[in-house]
């Protein structure tokens, strides 16, 4: 069967390639010094020629090489290369060294590729083994702890929503602060491109199993080629190409079950019984018609709901990747295709993916080649009722997260006949006297809703190389990224969203369309084996389009149907289209002498058309240069070289841009048409600005490196800065003004610094065993330094309702913004808030509106409101990190990786919602409740429909945490077959492993989840969690096979 | 060698073309809006713009539903059922606070509409007028200013104390008569009531110097503004001001002297045979403004429809302790029609019924109504004269015994001219439930905001009594004041 598989497959690669001259076969075997077991995949090469092949899975490789062929040169990441000189023997077998050094390491920058030594940017490679075999939808959710400098927090638990992807923090107020993603010389798209309630991040579309190298540029010197674009950090990215040699054929695969954790754990329905009428009794209401029951259900005992089991589930999940890689000395191939099936935590949230990626390269003669990629990648998104977790859904009456939460736990989802049960839009009272027990009821929009989104996507590429002299490339290519995003929805008729309109259909399309051209001339020259030159000249054009239309149907004619193509009374329509277009000129120049003096230089020029006509033309540039001191001779005298294997002193200056969210015609002030009773109407919509451009960031980036012994451990420290001037602000004009839209200004400034430090080590190397811990950890400080004249703060809402956010000039973006308290009163079980004059006020919701606010001496105070709230807490990490951990023991290995994020606090809003007193259930801290006069507690006397003491009417301190936290991202154990076994079946490695992913949170916050974010990637609005799903934890059982 | 040569010219040919760049690409022009500079250059995108101020009006947050609802809802007529604080809880609730989105949005909306006016009163001096002819420009520029002045008014009912208090001297709003499209100093302090009342009657009295004294179409008499609308609405306007004799001689020029009470020139506004009739049949000459709702092109959605609130979705129900309680409110009164009952959570409740089509809610939204002006009238009088006076009776007979014919007021019912007063607070109580007026109605009168249900009443020198100034307002106009 597997032969057959691969002959299919292999007939589609065409290969090539003869030789002509005299020729001879040598052959041999390569091997792990450290334990003598054969290496696959080894790069073998004649060297001087094009010649090469690659080992098999045994360590078996047969080479041809011309009669005058001098030396066989090995090589393999991780490993010494070797060169044996060729004598008459046309046997060669060779053991390779474990490397320690990292030096040598390729890393792919702009427009090229350079060494770890050569490297005078800051620049993090992310080694592929902590991105693959993970149950996540896109290898960004991998990246968390694994580099200096990068943030990443998954907000919620909603399968395949984008996380918060920071490079040295925050970097922008009203553009975006996501990193550029480049992936095999094309900017990818970014962010949520999903309209349904299920996430869908745009960068799933490549199967973390493709990737082949990962850099991730931080520094101007690394990121100012990048231009108008590189002011978040630029990710560059290369996905798996073929090397010469026999078809190496890879499964990997893993099933998993998804579980939930970390719920609040919330009152029964007795509890909520007695403490809801408490509430009623206290307000004076409690009456014969107005009492909360208990219903006695089918069973003859009282319903006692737990709505968390009509919300979440354990989730199954399962993935595979097959991938074929070979070629000739002349053309090279990658074939891969994968398949994943995720079942959420969420009740109806699936993920899916189906996609291939074909890479393939070939040498036309000495000089050209050509070579191209296509991949596409097919992506279902499916979920049912909002879960109210991404980014705006934080108060949707459907939202799933709040209503398993507050909904009445003493009444059951179906009534006792067995139909929904239901009282209007909302959950059936059942025996309570009273109007409201819930929202709605989630059964019937989870059997019966639809919100599912599918993405296909379509990245290809081919490139023209041109090779005259061995120091001179000319590469043109040119390459496309397609996005087709299409969103079914479907709201019944019967409960929840569709009921007002009778049922309701959505049908949405989205194109995204982008293509590049990208010219490159790049020079590579050393002379007097001292002086070495690099430089870069290009030229790049992008454009993007995006065009969109949907329609809306209300009022279904036949309830038994629930397509959009069904009948319907009524529709709508939608559409709108964008467009934009980037022309840029670039270069580079870099100069070493003896690997001792670096400088670096680069330029660029973009101009771009949503640019204001009076800024149409940015220019971005850098400049860098590093010391290697350990090249010196006063190092070696001194004797330093014992100690350290290198010491480099590096810097970098430069200014980058950032572009990313001005609208295609932001320059533009515009009328736009609407209708009134069906007749057209003009009206202004929009106030543009002429003068639109990019923000500015000048970076400073300074940092040491060093080895010891070897380069077996590693350090890399830096110190960043980054100014950033001209930050395109939404300068919020009085509302009175009655523009049709704050306009966009380059306005405001701010600031990221910190320090970044990087320690690897392999810090036992034994034959049975081995330890390579690697620890990272980054310190940032952000300050906003100026917003617009006369504006020194600006508050940003959760889901347009609770404004719990401020950014203030002088300090950080977004702080959490809250009235403060100071506990229950003991005597009359009344909260005590403090107002804006530092004066204690006290609140019963039982006496008249007008007399609910009262001092202490029982005078009517002003209410507590949004003038009493302060700038309370920094939301932002002052530290975060990772610590990677790979062991190996024998055939056994372990992976520990850990992520940490310390120094910040998150408001849990949820807390609020789960301590109201209208008839939502509360958390099991409201059995602290204030009871009797001298009772000294944290929860005031309950009072039915009180929504002001505990948070829910203006956010309070109270709900104010700490976030810090540790999680073990992911711990990996394994075991690789035996070779002796596996030999015999034609198999050359056979892994097994099991695996968790977020097995442990330590950490002091209430909340599911210290990362969950309601407004996902929002730069003046994190730290902010209000009804949403946390992330899950993962158990996976996966098998990786190599043929 | 010749292949290597032909690739060679292939690269060159790249580089040659690679440098070349589309300029139209890179200044791409919008394929669906105006830019702002051409909004005036034709007659049908200055009628379109006309039609953009009334549809500003009509925004979801203003006169699409939510400036009804909350003046509904402030008063002492509904129960909330859902306490759900996005549909108006903190109004009811009388805790809205300076960031309540009610407080935010209607204060936003309000002058969004205000600024598209001065934006076209501005245009059309400024070339408007020579694309459309002077006739044509001085009938809209006064459409502009009527849907400003309703706007300026609609604003001081909730975030400015009434009128009395101070005789005009309390804050009232910034006052804005220029259009403003571009980021600039915004700072304005706040004229006084009273500044703001005079300009609101110097727009009103343009308006009606200038409107068209009708349209072509019942339609658009009911949905633009003709001379009679403007007369209408300073009636309201002067009511709400206490210039009693004012209303008197504005209505009296659109209320003949004696029953049937009727506007004898312009639109011939009249009551019709049966109110329900006013409900479903939009566009009669008693509806003498309304926001029309259109269905599939332009309706407001759900938690903003005034039928969601209070008869599809059921946010609130009305209070069994308010209006419907009243005996003398005849169980065969026509206007019970629009009254209906509904079983909910197992307890039979009434509700209000006058906009009673689901989604998509295409019943129109009653701005202003010709049996309002015969009761602002006949109070005026009554008030004026301190008497109980015949012609006040008599129009106070109207409009009660167009529903019900079994009731009959006489001069000989009121025992005191306060009586009267009383009556005809309760005869608008009635006739104009869930049109948004009962707020206003006490508020203008400096009386209680009643209790119901579980919220107390709010007293007339309360400072829940009006709204808090927005505070998006209070942040970006460093000269605001709050209330």
């Amino acid at each position: 069967m597997k032969e057959k598989l691969l002959s299919l497959l292999l007939l589609c690669v065409v290969l090539a390639g003869s030789a002509h001259a005299q020729t001879r076969k040598i052959s041999g075997k390569v091997t792990s010094a450290e334990d003598g077991s054969p290496l696959t995949g080894v790069s073998v090469i004649v060297v001087g020629t094009s010649a090469g092949t690659q080992t098999d899975a045994a360590g078996n490789y047969t080479i041809t090489a011309s009669e005058g062929a001098q030396q066989l040169e090995f090589r393999l990441v991780g490993f010494q290369s070797t060169r044996i000189g060729l004598g008459q023997s046309a046997l060669i077998n060779v053991s390779l060294e474990v490397d320690a050094s990292t030096l040598d390491e390729v890393i792919v920058t702009g427009y090229g590729t350079t060494t770890r030594r050569d490297l005078i940017g800051s620049v993090s490679s992310i080694k592929t083994d902590l991105l693959t075999n993970r149950p996540v939808q896109s290898f960004d959710q991998a990246l968390a702890g694994k580099a200096a400098g990068v943030q990443i927090s998954i907000p919620n638990g909603v399968l395949n929503n984008p996380p918060v992807f920071r490079i040295r923090g925050t970097n922008s107020i009203s553009l975006s602060s996501y990193p550029l993603i480049v992936i095999d010389g094309v900017p990818t798209f970014t962010g949520d491109v999903s309209g349904s309630n299920a996430g869908g991040n745009a960068l799933a579309s490549l199967n973390p199993n493709d990737i082949e190298t990962m850099d991730i540029l931080k520094d101007a010197a690394a990121t100012a080629i990048y231009g108008s674009r590189a002011a978040n950090g630029v990710v560059v990215i290369t996905t798996k190409k073929g090397a010469a040699g026999k078809a190496i054929v890879s499964y990997d695969g893993w099933f998993g079950v998804n579980q939930v954790q970390r719920l609040p754990k919330l009152l029964d329905a007795f509890q909520y019984t007695e403490i809801k009428n408490e509430g009623l009794v206290n307000a004076g209401t409690f009456s014969d018609n107005l009492q909360y029951r208990l219903t006695i259900g089918p069973d003859g005992q009282p319903i006692n709901t737990n709505w968390y089991d009509y919300a979440y589930r354990d989730g199954l999940s399962h993935s595979h990747s097959l991938s074929i890689r070979g070629g000739s000395e002349s053309t090279s191939y990658y074939f891969s295709a994968n398949v994943t099936d995720q079942q959420g935590i969420i009740l109806t949230n699936d993920y899916k993916r189906l996609g291939a990626l074909f890479n393939v390269d070939h040498k036309i003669s000495k000089i050209f080649s050509v070579g191209g990629k296509l991949q596409y990648t097919k992506q279902d998104n499916l979920a049912t009722i909002s879960s109210g977790s991404l980014s705006g859904q934080a108060f949707g009456t459907a939202g799933l997260g709040r209503i398993a939460m507050i909904n009445a736990p003493n009444v059951a989802p179906f009534t006792n006949d067995g139909e929904y049960n239901l009282t209007g839009n909302n959950l059936g009272v059942m025996d309570n006297l009273v109007s409201q027990i819930g929202f709605y009821n989630p059964v019937v929009l989870i059997e019966r809703n639809r919100s599912f989104n599918y993405l296909n996507g379509i990245q290809a590429n081919g490139y023209f190389q041109a090779q005259p002299f061995s120091w001179l490339t000319f590469k043109s290519l040119y390459g496309i990224d397609y996005l087709y995003s299409t969103n079914d929805i479907f709201n019944n008729p019967i409960h929840g969203d569709g009921f007002a309109g009778g049922g309701s259909a959505t049908n949405n399309y989205t194109a995204r369309m982008r293509w590049v051209w990208t010219n490159t001339l790049n020079a590579n020259y050393t002379f007097n084996n001292a002086h070495t030159v690099t430089a870069l000249i290009g030229t790049e054009q992008q454009r993007s389009t995006d065009r969109r239309f949907g329609a809306g149907r209300t009022g279904l004619s036949d309830p038994e149907f629930d397509d959009f193509s069904a009948s319907y009374q009524n529709f709508s329509t939608t559409g709108s289209y964008g467009e934009n277009y980037l022309v840029s000129f670039f270069g580079s120049l870099a100069y070493d002498f003896k690997k001792k003096y670096f400088v670096s230089g680069s330029i660029r020029q973009d101009e771009y058309s949503a640019f204001g006509p009076n800024n149409k033309a940015g220019v971005f540039y850098s400049v860098g240069a590093s010391y290697e001191i350990a090249q010196e001779n006063f190092w070696e005298n001194a004797g330093l070289d014992r100690v350290f294997s290198s010491f480099k002193l590096r810097g970098s200056y430069g200014t980058v841009g950032n572009q990313n969210g001005i609208g295609d015609l932001a320059s533009r002030t515009f009328y736009e048409g609407g209708l009134f009773g069906g007749q057209p109407t003009l009206y202004p919509n929009s106030s543009g600005n002429e003068d639109i451009g990019w923000e500015t960031s000048k970076k400073l980036d300074l940092g040491i490196n060093f080895g010891i012994l070897r380069d077996r451990f590693t350090f890399e420290m830096a110190y960043y800065k980054n100014d950033i001037d001209g930050l395109i602000y939404n300068v919020p004009q009085a509302p009175s003004a009655g523009l049709p839209s704050n306009p966009q200004l380059n306005i405001g400034s701010m600031y990221n610094r910190g320090v970044e430090l990087t320690v690897n080590a392999q810090a036992v190397n034994k034959p049975d065993f081995s330890w390579s811990p690697s620890f990272n950890i980054t310190y940032n400080e952000n300050e906003i330094t100026s917003l617009a004249p006369g504006i020194t703060q600006f508050t940003s809402s959760t889901s347009s309702l609770e404004t719990v956010s401020i950014s203030r000039v002088g300090s950080p973006l977004g702080m959490i913004y809250v009235a403060r308290t100071a506990g229950v009163d003991p005597a009359t079980g009344r909260r005590i808030f403090i107002n804006a004059e530092g004066e204690q006020v006290y609140y019963d919701h039982s006496l008249p509106v007008a007399q609910r606010w009262q001092y202490a001496d029982g005078s009517v105070a002003p209410g507590i409101g949004s003038v009493d709230q302060i700038a309370y807490a920094n939301p932002q990490p002052k530290f975060f990190g990772g610590f990677i951990n790979s062991f190996r023991y024998k055939s056994f290995d372990l992976a520990l990786n850990f992520t940490y994020q310390l120094g910040y606090y998150v408001y849990f809003g949820t807390g609020a919602s789960i301590m109201d007193q209208r008839f939502w259930n509360n958390s099991t801290d409201m059995l602290r409740r204030w009871t009797a006069p001298g009772q000294d507690t944290d929860v005031p006397r309950v009072v039915a429909g009180d929504n002001v003491s505990n948070g829910s009417a203006t956010p309070l301190d109270i709900h104010v945490y700490k976030g810090d936290f540790l999680k073990l991202r992911d711990v990996t154990f394994g075991y690789a077959l035996p070779l002796a076994v596996l030999q015999k079946i034609n198999i050359s490695r056979t892994r097994i492993y099991v695996s968790a992913q977020n097995a442990f949170i330590f950490t002091g916050y209430p909340g599911t989840d210290p990362e969950a974010s309601s407004n996902g990637g929002s730069n003046s609005s994190q730290g902010v969690e209000r009804n949403s799903v946390g992330n899950g934890r993962t158990f996976t059982v996966g098998l990786n096979l190599t043929f | 060698m010749k292949k290597n040569k032909i690739l060679l010219i292939v690269t060159t040919g790249i580089l040659a073309v690679t440098s070349c760049r589309k300029e139209d690409w890179l200044n791409p022009v919008s394929v669906d809006q105006v830019e702002a500079d051409f909004a005036f250059t034709t007659p049908d995108r200055i009628h379109a713009q006309v039609l953009g101020l009334y549809s500003a009006l009509k925004a979801g947050n203003f006169y699409g539903g939510r400036y009804i609802v909350y003046n509904e809802v402030r008063a002492d007529n509904y129960i909330n059922l859902t306490t759900n604080a996005v549909t108006a809880y903190l109004v009811w609730n009388h805790t809205t606070s300076n960031n309540a989105q009610e407080v935010t949005g209607l204060w936003s909306s309000a002058y969004q509409t205000i600024n598209r006016c001065n934006l076209f009163i501005d245009g059309m001096a400024n070339g408007g007028n020579e694309v459309v002819g002077a006739e044509q420009a001085a009938y809209y520029v006064a459409e502009a200013k009527l849907v400003r002045a309703i706007s300026y008014y609609s604003l001081l009912q909730l975030y400015a104390r009434p009128y009395w208090d101070g005789n005009g001297s309390m804050p009232g709003l910034p006052l804005r008569l220029t259009g403003n499209l571009y980021a600039g100093d915004y700072d304005l302090a706040r004229s006084s009531v009273g500044e703001v009342y005079q300009q609101i009657l110097a727009d009103l009295n343009d308006a009606e110097a200038a409107l068209p004294t009708n349209y072509s179409s019942a339609y658009d008499n009911t949905t633009r503004g003709h001379r009679n609308t403007a007369i209408a609405f300073k009636t309201r306007v002067y009511l709400s001001m206490r210039e009693y004799d004012n209303v008197i001689s504005e209505a009296n020029k659109i209320v003949s002297t004696s029953a049937p009470f009727t506007a004898t020139s312009g639109v011939n506004h009249a009551l019709q045979d049966d109110i329900v009739n006013v409900f479903s049949n939009y566009t009669t000459t008693e509806s003498i403004l309304s926001s029309p709702m259109n269905a599939g092109t332009d309706v407001v959605g759900g938690q903003t429809a005034l039928g969601s609130y209070f008869y599809s979705v059921r946010e609130y129900y009305l209070n069994e302790n308010g209006i419907i309680a009243d005996p003398n409110w005849r169980l065969t009164d026509r206007r019970r029609a629009l009254v209906d009952t509904a079983t909910l959570a197992g307890t039979p409740r009434s509700l209000m019924a006058k906009y009673p089509t689901p989604s998509p809610y295409v019943d129109y939204v009653p701005i202003i109504r010709y049996a309002e002006v015969l009761l602002s009238l006949g109070e005026a009088i009554a008030r004026s004269s301190n008497s109980v006076d015949p012609r006040a009776v008599a129009l106070l007979n109207y409009v009660r015994q167009r529903s019900d014919a079994t009731t009959t007021f006489t001069v000989a019912n009121f025992a005191t001219p306060q009586a009267l007063f009383d009556a005809f607070l309760h005869e608008r109580n009635i006739e104009l439930l869930g049109e948004g007026l009962r707020s206003p109605d006490l508020m203008r009168l400096g009386l209680d905001l009643p209790a119901k249900g579980t919220v107390s009443s709010v007293s007339a020198n309360a400072q829940s009594y009006i709204w808090p100034i927005s505070q998006t307002e209070l942040l970006y106009n460093n000269l605001m004041e709050d209330n």
